[in-house]
């Protein structure tokens, strides 16, 4: 029986990678050019360097990515990982130290969520008027509890997730192996469920409200550590630090060809679009490009991967 | 129909926007009792011509939530009419009028874009004009990096100044492209479609109304009023930088929920969005005033729009 | 024989929605190992029912019972777990996940929180024996056709060992081999003692294995008696309540001769190479099972969707036209074409909005470039509304009408255009009797005043009594076009099917 199931697991795996051919062929395009304009890259040190710049964008693109499934939106990331890390730029001083910061952001991502969660799923408020509303909350309350960028982080905790570690890489492999465990259960999987066909669900007997509750707790959890990742790596706190994030998990996701009408999508997807969007960024500012054309290069690509698939139907039908 | 079972028809259709003006008008009248000079007219003037500014964004953004979508490249088009009237204004142009036209043709031929790729290519209002305002955010630092823009502009002045028999040419503006609104919103057979195509698409289309048109028709509008809304600051501030369309956003947005309409689409009105704007530069004073931040204001106008919900609507589905 | 103990049962449950009574203090009791029909005319309240059994909604009043106790509340959940098992037309699926986690939705065998897959694979393999699903497990159910998925949802309602069994028209969708795989399971069902209740159109089905048969007219129970001694007409005047007969009006060609719309080659999406005529005055029949070719061949004459032709002319004064098929909604309705589609409430008719407005919408649409005048609009609405006797304050939002009444509406706004080809998908489903008479003889009228009407429908009956011709849809072609004289319920029917030159079945038709 053993066998069986495990047949039936990894012929499901393999299944969801269905679509995403495309999306990995351009990743490894793009890994290779990268590495071969810039042979440095490929040393452990560089190497390290590079996962620190795509952890926080992976890990929003993955918070995304769940409430998504679901069939909403969350417009609050780039605030809440901002309020994340002034949170833990202000509670490592206490005398619980670093465990006093963690249990902070936890009860910000659980609270958060929790309140958010009530607004959508019990509440039945769309998502995208409700997250736009806490998107304004949790920047003022960033702005009050620091106006400017300040704050504590011990730099031991900085050395270790920002430093000279490969930590950056263990804890985006213990995302997803976390990932993989919620998703197989029924947790997990009904958050598809939901996201496919809501009143099917329901039907089925899948609580839609505490799926929907779930996920934007875990999604808002994640974006709360990202703000302590993103804390250590600059050695402060800062109230507006997070605020390109919002663009950049919805642009990495959508790359990723999750859906927004729910069902569609798989996190590996969405992990492969920030991927290749942390790679694009950098080839850019090597090759002597502005910052900012990265915002415009990020619009572009939103537009182009949602446009294509339209496109080509159109295309189709026409012929 | 008698007078009475009118009046009480207006009431129920428009109840929503109602409760806004209502907040306004309980607002002014405590505070004008409680802070010296607030109830003055040329203090309630000055709020009202704030509140044209977001009363003038709100036209677009009203007219598209209305139609089922949203507009989130405003605060863009408003910095990039901003940015652009100071550059085009050449001493040749006397009156001026010449490049307020040429800003405001860039504005609305920047609402045709997000219109062609919403109405013909079906893409989502929401990725369509975010990624538009990103693109153009990045253009904007490229063209005028940090530094502010000073304009010279006669009609500009002529806007920002002038007061025909007390009231602000500005308010004047607003009023006449508020009437224009609610006359093509609720008196015209194209503006009743809007709501037809907010409520439902799909019926809409079975039923013969041409969706491409009009939707495209109103992220063109959106534009223009966005670029009008940009005149307006410039006139009032003297100089465009990058950054200064901003605010415009969420506060375009926060007006329309605060005024009842519905952010699901298919009703709703422009009125209680003039009720919204004036809310909202009235909330902004009363803050300035008990010298509270920016991280307050925030709050207050988040929390704000997450009471307004219950009023704006649900997702009937599960 | 001792009186059996009801497994499952409703005793004078009523239900409204918008205060539009549904059901009217209905009693029903489902016995263990006994297939039990339920029969009633679209719209009587029969998925209500259902619902109300199943847990999904809620009773206003009365009382679910399972194994003789009342149970407050009955959820989803607690209906599983007492063993209550639905399939309805509505499918329940998640489209993006595959076969065996959609089967086990909702109940999934669980090790410490997590999936157990082995137990999953297993117990899902058993059914898909059953029910002969030979697809792979693990491929997305998106990817199977309607009546494939309709198998997985019926497995997925196996899958926790019911007690009782609710089957919801299981056959509309499905081919003629996988119809009778299912039965052969419903029979053994019930020889395991599982209580059925078996709702269908088709009277045939019903007759040949159902043992009991309660009726539903308009929210309320008319009979409840065994099957044994009732023919297909006795079943019939059960149901309607009078001599079906005379629910139609008495049938008279008022067919010109003169085309209005002519195509030949037609091909648009599911439609393949569709020759087609159309005169004016002619009422003119589509039928066929659900998803051979008929609905999209409807939409592409629409210009709903993309159509190609090698031949397309539409007739004005006697004089051709056009020469390709409508690239748009709103070319169709300038050359007089109108549609009215089967899904009302989410593609007939903006719910939320006035009646009025909704009457007014197609008008609106096709000349938008005027201003609004309250008392010309009023006068419109008042004449459309007086021509299908819709009646009350046509300034309540169109939810507020019963699913006959809006169906009403959905036809009236069209009128207004004065249409030369009105395209009817489905137009009595879920309508009660009276509407339906009164939409009958509204077709009659129009085509008495040289309107053509072209009536998709799955009530063969409608397509018996009313249609000049008919055409049968198989696979995407037309099967036949019956002539009235030869268009009979099994000769429509065998059409369907994709059998040729059947044999008359027993009993004379309906």
């Amino acid at each position: 029986m053993l066998g069986q199931g495990a047949r039936l697991y990894w012929a499901i795996q393999w299944r969801r990678n269905e679509g995403l051919g495309a999306l990995f062929l351009v990743l490894v395009v793009f890994a290779v050019i990268y590495a071969g304009l810039f042979p440095g890259i490929l040393a452990v040190g560089a190497m390290a360097k590079f996962v620190q710049g795509w952890f926080p964008t992976a890990m929003v693109a993955a918070a995304e990515t769940i409430v998504m499934l679901t069939g909403g939106i969350d417009l609050s990331v780039g605030p809440m990982v901002s309020l994340g890390s002034v949170v833990a730029a202000s509670t490592m001083q206490g005398p619980l130290g670093i465990l006093g910061g963690v249990l902070a952001l936890l009860a910000l991502g659980t609270g958060v969520g929790a309140i958010v969660g009530a607004f959508v799923a019990i509440g039945r408020y769309p998502a995208i008027i409700v997250t736009l509303a806490l998107s304004f909350v949790l920047r003022g309350v960033a702005l009050l509890i620091m106006p400017r960028p300040g704050g504590f982080v011990p730099p031991s905790l900085s050395e270790f997730l920002a430093g000279s570690h490969p930590t950056a890489a263990f804890l985006l492999v213990l995302l997803i192996i976390l990932w993989k465990l919620y998703q197989a259960t029924p947790l997990g999987i009904g958050l598809i469920a939901v996201g496919d066909n809501a009143e099917g669900a329901y039907r089925s007997g899948v609580s839609v409200t505490t799926v929907r509750m779930s996920a934007y707790i875990l999604s808002a959890n994640l974006q709360a550590f990202t703000g302590l990742y993103v804390a250590a790596q600059t050695g402060s706190g800062d109230p507006l630090i997070g605020e390109p994030l919002t663009l950049a998990a919805i642009a990495a996701a959508v790359l990723g060809g999750v859906g927004f009408l729910g069902g569609q999508g798989a996190m590996r997807g969405a992990l492969a679009g920030s991927l290749l969007m942390s790679i694009l960024i950098n080839v850019m500012f090597f090759m002597g490009l502005p910052l900012v054309a990265q915002y415009v290069v990020q619009g572009l690509i939103i537009v182009a991967t949602v446009s294509l698939p339209l496109i080509r139907t159109s295309l189709r039908r026409a012929s | 129909m008698n007078a009475v079972l009118r009046l009480r028809r207006f009431a129920t259709t428009y109840s929503r926007s109602l409760v806004a003006y209502a907040i306004v008008a309980i607002l002014w009248i405590v505070a004008s009792l409680l802070i010296g000079g607030f109830g003055a007219y040329a203090h309630l003037r000055y709020i009202v011509e704030l509140a044209a500014v977001i009363g003038l964004v709100g036209i677009g953004q009203t007219i598209a939530v209305i139609g089922g979508g949203i507009d989130l490249s405003v605060s863009a088009i408003i910095t990039v009419t901003a940015i652009i009237l100071p550059l085009v204004t050449f001493d040749v142009d006397a009156t001026g009028l010449g490049a307020i036209g040429l800003a405001l043709l860039v504005a609305a031929g920047i609402g045709a874009v997000n219109g062609l790729g919403i109405g013909y290519l079906g893409l989502p209002p929401l990725i369509m004009t975010l990624a538009m305002a990103t693109i153009l955010q990045g253009l904007l630092i490229l063209i005028a990096g940090g530094s502010a823009i000073s304009v010279t502009n006669p009609s500009l002045d002529w806007l920002g100044s002038t007061h025909v028999l007390t009231i602000s040419v500005s308010i004047i503006l607003w009023l006449v492209a508020a009437a224009v609104c609610l006359f093509w919103l609720h008196g015209t057979r194209s503006g009743s479609l809007i709501f037809a195509i907010g409520a439902n698409p799909v019926v809409s289309r079975l039923s013969g109304v041409p969706i491409r048109r009009l939707t495209a028709a109103t992220y063109v509008v959106s534009g223009l009023c966005a670029g009008l809304a940009g005149l307006l600051l410039l006139s009032m501030n003297g100089q465009g930088y990058v950054g200064i369309g901003d605010p415009y956003l969420l506060f375009s947005i926060a007006a329309v929920v605060l005024g009842g309409t519905s952010i699901l689409g298919g009703q709703g009105s422009y009125l209680g969005t003039i009720a919204g704007a004036v809310l909202l530069v009235t909330m902004t004073a009363l803050i300035t005033v008990v010298n509270a931040s920016e991280g307050w204001r925030s709050v207050i106008l988040g929390c704000l729009i997450l009471a307004m919900l219950p009023l704006s609507g649900r997702d009937q589905s599960r | 024989m001792g009186v059996q103990q009801a497994v499952l049962g409703a005793r004078s449950v009523s239900k409204a929605f918008f205060g539009n009574p549904v059901l009217r203090e209905v009693s029903i009791e489902l016995v263990a190992g006994r297939i039990h029909a339920l029969l009633g005319e679209n719209g009587a309240g029969k998925s209500t029912l259902i619902n109300l059994l199943s847990g999904t909604l809620r009773p206003d009043s009365g009382d679910i019972l399972v194994d003789g106790h009342p149970i407050a509340s009955l959820t989803p959940q607690e209906a599983h777990a007492l063993g209550i098992a639905v399939v309805q037309q509505e499918l329940s699926l998640a489209p993006h996940l595959s076969i065996a986690e959609n089967i086990g939705l909702g109940a999934y065998p669980r090790r410490g929180g997590i999936v157990d897959y082995g137990r999953l694979a297993a117990a899902v393999a058993e059914i898909a024996k059953e029910l002969e699903l030979i697809e792979p497990l693990d491929m997305a159910v998106g990817r199977l056709p309607l009546g494939r998925r309709q198998i997985v949802e019926i497995a997925k309602a196996l899958y926790i060992k019911p007690r009782v069994l609710i089957l919801d028209e299981p056959t509309s969708s499905l081919s003629a081999p996988d119809v009778a795989i299912l039965m052969k399971l419903v029979r053994r069902l019930r020889d395991r003692g599982v209580a059925i209740l078996y709702i269908s159109h088709r009277l045939n089905e019903i007759l040949d294995f159902c043992e009991t048969v309660t009726v539903l007219k308009d929210g309320s129970v008319t009979a409840d008696r065994p099957l044994a001694g009732l023919g297909p007409n006795g079943l019939v005047r059960l149901m309607v309540g009078r001599d079906p007969r005379n629910l139609f009006p008495p049938y008279a060609s008022r067919s010109t001769g003169a085309l209005v719309l002519e195509t030949k080659g037609f091909r648009a999406a599911g439609a393949i190479d569709v020759d087609f005529e159309l005169c004016r005055g002619e009422i003119l029949g589509i039928g066929g099972l659900v998803g051979h070719g008929q609905e999209d061949f409807m939409m592409g004459l629409y210009g709903a969707i993309r159509a190609e032709a090698e031949e397309f002319r539409v007739f004005a004064d006697g004089v051709a036209a056009r020469s390709a098929p409508f690239a748009t909604v709103a070319e169709a309705n300038a050359a007089g074409i109108a549609y009215v589609p089967a899904d009302r409430r989410k593609e007939g008719l903006l719910l939320p909005h006035s009646i009025d407005f909704n009457l007014l919408l197609p008008l609106f649409a096709s000349r938008s470039l005027e201003r609004r005048r309250g008392v010309e609009e009023t006068a419109i609405t008042e004449r459309l509304a007086q021509r299908l006797n819709i009646r009350g304050d046509r300034r309540r939002p169109a939810q507020a009408l019963s699913g006959g009444n809006q169906q009403k509406v959905a036809l009236s706004k069209w009128l207004a255009l004065e249409p030369s080809v009105l395209l009817l998908n489905d137009p009595t489903r879920g309508v009660d009797v009276e509407t339906k008479r009164e939409i009958y003889l509204a077709l009659r009228a129009m085509a008495a005043e040289g309107k053509a009407v072209v009536l998709l429908s799955s009530d063969t009956p409608e397509l018996v009594h009313l249609c000049d011709r008919v055409m049968v849809f198989n696979k995407g072609r037309v099967a036949a076009t019956l002539p009235h004289v030869e268009a009979s319920e099994e000769a429509i029917v065998a059409a369907a099917m994709g059998v040729r030159n059947a044999p008359t079945l027993e009993g004379e038709p309906v």
